[in-house]
């Protein structure tokens, strides 16, 4: 995985933790995706059991990796673009996460009220939401790192 | 785009499968740990084979358009950290395939037990915390991660 070619030493820990939270954001969202797909198929008491696991999981692992992935993206910005003026790929990165955040927090809202009843229609959504947003990490790791323009 | 952005493209989608499927994997371990049936056992080991195909894209990305771009960028194949980085993708994939097996038996014990009455079973829980496999299954997800370390700190380029 080589991730860039040169770069000052000091722009490593956040790349790094920014790295690191889009990684953990990208398999827990497939988590995500997996178990409320796997809900959907499996009979009642199974299925309630993989939506309080989802929603867990959102809760535990998806939002608090997100927060990690955006704040360091965040701060390696500050130190390579200290005066705005981003490249357009920046500003894919940003779109992402930032649209990113109102759906993981929707699905997270939706994980919760598909947890707590088993006739819940909402649990339906939260997959393909989560699928959704898979997609829309692919496009932000195609911006980021290879760079077009 | 020119080929080294293509290349890092595709290397860091390869990264991206692969500690991503060794996240899933992982959380899907740790919540069958704690899972009160069987069958719920069952239930997570039969999604985690839905993540081993993506770790394999992600294994053989990463390496091959790894060396790909080791040549491209001009960086010497003996150089300490391209070394070091090789070494742990190689434990790392032996220890993930050790484990892969390991899971998949217990995957199989677990799918027995609840067609046979889905009751709580000693030796279903004692392979699930077994510690020697706990230890090769964690250790093999934290190489992967040290290696996404070695690749951004680059020691000694």
């Amino acid at each position: 995985m080589i991730l860039a070619l040169i770069r000052p030493g000091s722009w490593n820990l956040p790349l790094f933790l920014h790295v690191l939270g889009a990684t953990l954001t990208f398999g827990a969202t497939v988590t995500v995706a997996l178990l409320g797909f796997a809900g959907l198929r499996a009979e009642t008491t199974h299925a309630m059991f993989l939506r309080r696991l989802l929603f867990r999981i959102g809760l535990i692992v998806l939002l608090p990796a997100w927060i990690l992935m955006r704040a360091a993206a965040q701060w390696i910005d500050s130190k390579e673009y200290p005066h705005g003026h981003e490249p357009g790929w920046v500003g894919v990165g940003f779109l992402v996460t930032d649209i990113g955040a109102i759906l993981v927090l929707v699905l997270l809202i939706l994980a919760w009220l598909s947890s707590r009843r088993e006739t819940s229609r909402v649990a339906a959504v939260v997959p393909w939401l989560a699928s959704v947003y898979v997609v829309a990490l692919g496009v932000a790791w195609f911006a980021m790192a290879g760079k077009p323009g | 785009m020119s080929l080294y952005q293509w290349l890092l493209f595709l290397h860091v989608t390869g990264a991206f499968f692969l500690i991503g499927g060794i996240v899933v994997a992982g959380i899907l371990n740790l919540a069958a740990i704690g899972a009160d049936r069987p069958s719920k056992v069952a239930t997570l080991y039969g999604l985690v084979r839905y993540v081993v195909p993506l770790i394999g894209v992600g294994l053989l990305l990463t390496l091959a358009i790894g060396l790909w771009l080791v040549h491209d960028v001009g960086y010497s194949y003996g150089a300490g950290w391209i070394v070091a980085a090789i070494v742990l993708w190689v434990i790392a994939s032996a220890l993930g395939n050790i484990d892969g097996r390991y899971q998949r038996k217990t995957g199989e014990l677990a799918s027995r037990i609840a067609s046979e009455g889905d009751a709580p079973n000693a030796e279903l829980r004692a392979r699930l915390r077994n510690p020697v496999a706990l230890a090769i299954s964690y250790g093999s997800g934290l190489m992967a991660f040290a290696v996404l370390a070695i690749m951004i700190w680059k020691p000694g380029a």
